[in-house]
């Protein structure tokens, strides 16, 4: 679970006249951007940006001299709370261009504006220029400016702990100039473009690495000499600067740790005429030993917002002929999950689907199961009492479907809009996957967005509710074990099961954060009454703490269905009735 | 069907702190109440916990007491539902309102009356729907507040409500979609903890009486602490459509001593269902 994928290394030059300027002052040679899916971004990006795409690359594309390079990537998050906030294109009408933007809409691959709090798409902002804000489908934010002396790709925009520091450092180690934007004074300019910084809002920004921009890439005249002046300033490098082995360019590069956790790529271009790409190329940044950050308080921090997006349609338990099989191809995964979606979404759009949820954002997990103990994926043999009690649940799903329900309690708990019980609730499914982690000193706070469950949890030790007291989320209480959130939980109602658990279930659920973006999720079912052995599962959930925000699902407050399926079975009623008459 | 509402609120922190430099902040201007001297003046003892960052803690589990629930005006005791005996009259109990009434423009207030009349049917907490602010905030029924940094959580018990206070206002957007619970943004103001409530889907009533806004509701609450176990709650309600001037209540939250206190899961919707479906069993209960 903690194996974070190799993300394949995209590197590329723009031709020959780029590379004869790298004797003066450094340019932005890329920005490496996430995406589910390379062609289409460069597609987007043509579309909306006016980027032009290369005629022998369908994964990158030229901006006015900067390279955007995108990567198929499992791992995302938006660019939010990273080291760099934004990249901006400029336009000489404005408001033209953010109308035009507002009139694609969010369909397919569309365009989400981000308005200002007075409902606006743009404003004007005195002494400067008038700008908006985008952000691209794969979580990339972009702000639109109108500045008529600099059009096309305009700038790259830092979130930094100093402002100052972050852009004297990039000065210095590649030969910016020192320049003013319109009213502002501190910025640096590379090439054509400019570099800005604004103040983090709090603490250190997260890193860039398995974000929706990896990574800014300056290029350097000669990548020895930088890297060794920019050593002797104490930056530190991954790697040696060298050509990836499957490359098909000379150029080289290496990746500077640089300022608020923004990794920096450095580019020595090869020779002219080449076009330059290192396919699956070897990946030096594969996140080990992590360890999560800490609260102010000193806990593990696991909070924000995640989503189980990628982990639907993994299933619990490993399919009959999978049994050797480690991980399905990213193929695979992407057709099991559209079975598993077209399967059970009834009518819903799948543009609906894939924009306004994310799921197009996220490629789906490659997991065979769920399930990894018992080792052979498939849940333990039951006891005879669990054969009893399970084959009483069948006859009882029998009965239920010849025969209309009689009233509300002839319905699953998930249809009455009551709860998806545990660990259901936990499970991912076909929307509103949203997760959100908030926490105080001694407490966590699990609310999942469907259906409006909230679980607050306390770290420190609380006597358990008493034997009378049971619910159907039970009683939890959590600790930690080392960086892992540990929660035991009993106490059951019993009216809700998964799977066929009881209301004798001890279920203990593990979350670990296992990188910037992942949170591992761990439950193990105890069920003495049901298996003869328990079992635990796991999946993971992805941070999405930018452009995800947790809908109210109000299930019950809502639901019409059941109207109509009571009404329907009165007429099914009658009409059974009229039948026998 | 949900619109896009284009409020005038003016700019919070700006997305882009360089960039906006010098854009001028327009003055958030605050209506003042008179203030009626009802509850004592927040303490200044050290008596309030602190957290991390030196504001007030408000870490843990409060609640109501009194009768606010059932009207936040004056009110003497009445009959309820006659099945129920006394354990279903209505109590009396002294408003919550500063200043006595809610000022309702006549077409609201009578709806009000139709709302009273019809409670058994139309009252949300009936139902078992979203409480919706601030009514979630007075139910007889404890809630926890959990404090971090950049988000507060209030998690309650009635109908696993739960409300996200987002002190980061990272997402300045209005709010996408109307909701019972509304968006809330919160900060600090001196100890009082003070949040923007607003996005509401104008279906929520304040009490049992038939207390009720539109849609236009926008709610700031402060949270105030007066010592380490009692919370002064003060919202102020300001909607055009449905009341002639804003409005506030004044009520204070205590904590929940009892050692095991937790905020227990009140799942209702199985207790409402027979109300609102009970005419389509198949043997009919109403």
């Amino acid at each position: 679970m903690t194996a974070f994928s190799r993300f394949p290394l995209v590197l590329l030059a723009f031709g020959a006249a780029s590379l004869a300027t790298a004797a003066s002052a450094a340019r932005y040679h890329h920005v490496q951007i996430v995406a589910a899916s390379p062609s289409e971004a460069v597609r987007w990006y043509e579309r909306h940006m006016h980027c032009r795409p290369l005629a022998d690359r369908n994964d990158s594309a030229d901006c006015d001299g900067v390279g955007l390079i995108f990567v198929a990537q499992p791992t995302l998050g938006s660019t939010q709370g990273t080291g760099v906030n934004h990249i901006a294109f400029s336009y000489a009408d404005l408001q033209a261009k953010m109308a035009e933007l507002e009139a694609v809409g969010v369909r397919g691959s569309g365009v989400r504006l981000q308005r200002f709090e007075d409902g606006s798409t743009w404003r004007d902002v005195p002494g400067l220029f008038k700008h908006g804000f985008i952000f691209d489908p794969w979580g990339t934010r972009i702000e639109v400016v109108e500045d008529p002396e600099n059009l096309g790709f305009h700038h790259v925009h830092l979130s930094a702990a100093d402002p100052e520091a972050t852009l004297s450092w990039y000065r210095d180690a590649f030969d910016g100039r020192p320049a003013k934007l319109k009213g502002l004074d501190e910025a640096v300019r590379f090439g054509d473009v400019w570099l800005l910084a604004s103040q983090h809002p709090d603490g250190e920004p997260a890193p860039t690495r398995s974000r929706a921009i990896a990574h800014i890439a300056f290029e350097v005249a000669d990548i020895e000499r930088t890297v060794r002046d920019m050593l002797g300033s104490g930056v530190n490098f991954q790697g040696e600067p060298g050509t990836p082995a499957n490359g098909r360019t000379h150029a080289r590069r290496t990746f500077a740790a640089g300022p608020d956790n923004v990794t920096v790529a450095l580019v020595e271009p090869g020779y002219a005429g080449v076009e330059a790409v290192a396919n699956e190329g070897p990946e030096s940044m594969a996140v080990e030993d992590y360890a999560a950050p800490r609260t102010p308080w000193g806990e593990p921090d696991l909070q924000g917002v995640w989503t189980g997006n990628a982990a639907h349609g993994i299933p619990l338990e490993r399919p009959a002929g999978l049994a050797d099989v480690e991980a399905l191809t990213p193929e695979q995964a992407a057709a099991r999950r559209e079975r598993g979606t077209l399967g059970s979404i009834w009518g819903y759009e799948r543009e609906w689907r894939d924009t306004t949820l994310g799921y197009d954002k996220m490629a789906p997990s490659t997991q065979v199961a769920m399930i990894v103990d018992p080792p052979d994926g498939r849940l333990p043999p039951l006891t005879p009492e669990g054969e009893r009690m399970t084959a009483a649940a069948r006859q009882e799903r029998e009965r239920r479907a010849k025969q209309p329900p009689a009233g509300p309690e002839e319905l699953t708990p998930y249809v009455r809009c009551i709860t998806k019980g545990l660990p259901g609730m936990m499970m991912p499914g076909i929307y509103n996957n949203g997760l959100q982690i908030v926490q105080g000193p001694g407490y966590v706070a699990i609310q999942k967005e469907m259906i409006h469950e909230t679980r607050a949890i306390p770290t420190a030790p609380r006597a358990p509710a008493g034997p009378k007291l049971t619910s159907w989320l039970g009683d939890s209480q959590g600790r930690w074990e080392g960086d892992t959130l540990v929660v035991e939980s009993q106490g059951f109602n019993g009216k809700s099961s998964f799977r066929g658990t009881s209301a004798a279930m001890r279920l203990t659920e593990r979350f670990t954060r296992v990188g910037p973006t992942k949170l591992a999720y761990e439950f193990t079912v105890d069920d003495p009454a049901v298996w003869v052995r328990p079992w635990t599962a796991v999946f993971t959930f992805d941070l999405d703490d930018d452009q995800y925000e947790l809908v109210e699902y109000a299930c019950h407050e809502g639901n019409y269905g059941m109207f109509n399926i009571l009404s329907g079975a009165r007429a099914k009623d009658r009409e059974a009735a009229a039948g026998t008459r | 069907m949900t619109t896009r509402r284009v409020t005038t609120r003016p700019t919070r922190r700006p997305r882009c702190e360089t960039l906006t430099r010098r854009a001028s902040r327009i003055a958030y201007v605050t209506l003042a109440f008179a203030m009626a001297p009802l509850l004592p003046v927040p303490g200044q003892d050290g008596t309030i916990p602190r957290a991390f960052d030196g504001h007030p803690d408000l870490n843990g589990i409060w609640q109501a007491i009194g009768t606010a629930h059932w009207n936040l005006e004056d009110h003497s005791a009445a009959p309820g539902h006659p099945d129920l005996g006394a354990i279903g009259a209505i109590p009396p109990g002294q408003g919550v309102v500063v200043g006595g009434e809610i000022p309702y423009l006549d077409a609201a207030r009578a709806q009000r009356e139709r709302n009273f009349e019809n409670r058994m049917a139309d009252d949300p907490e009936a139902k078992c729907f979203l409480p919706g602010v601030p009514r979630a905030t007075y139910l007889p029924y404890p809630f926890q507040i959990i404090q971090g940094g950049r988000k507060i959580m209030l998690v309650y018990g009635f109908a696993a409500a739960n409300r996200t206070i987002h002190m980061d206002k990272r997402n300045p957007e209005p709010p996408p979609l109307d909701s019972w619970m509304g968006r809330s943004h919160g900060r600090w103001e001196g100890d009082t903890l003070v949040v923007d409530a607003e996005g509401f889907n104008g279906q929520a009533w304040f009490d049992r009486a038939g207390n009720f806004a539109s849609s236009g509701l926008r709610v700031e609450e402060r949270y105030t602490p007066l010592d380490k176990n009692a919370v002064l709650y003060e919202a102020t309600m300001t909607d055009p459509a449905v009341f002639s001037k804003p409005w506030k209540i004044r009520l204070p939250l205590y904590r929940r001593l009892e050692e095991n206190a937790r905020v227990l899961e009140f799942k209702c919707v199985e207790f409402a269902e027979d109300l609102m479906y009970g005419h389509l069993r198949r043997n009919p209960t109403r």
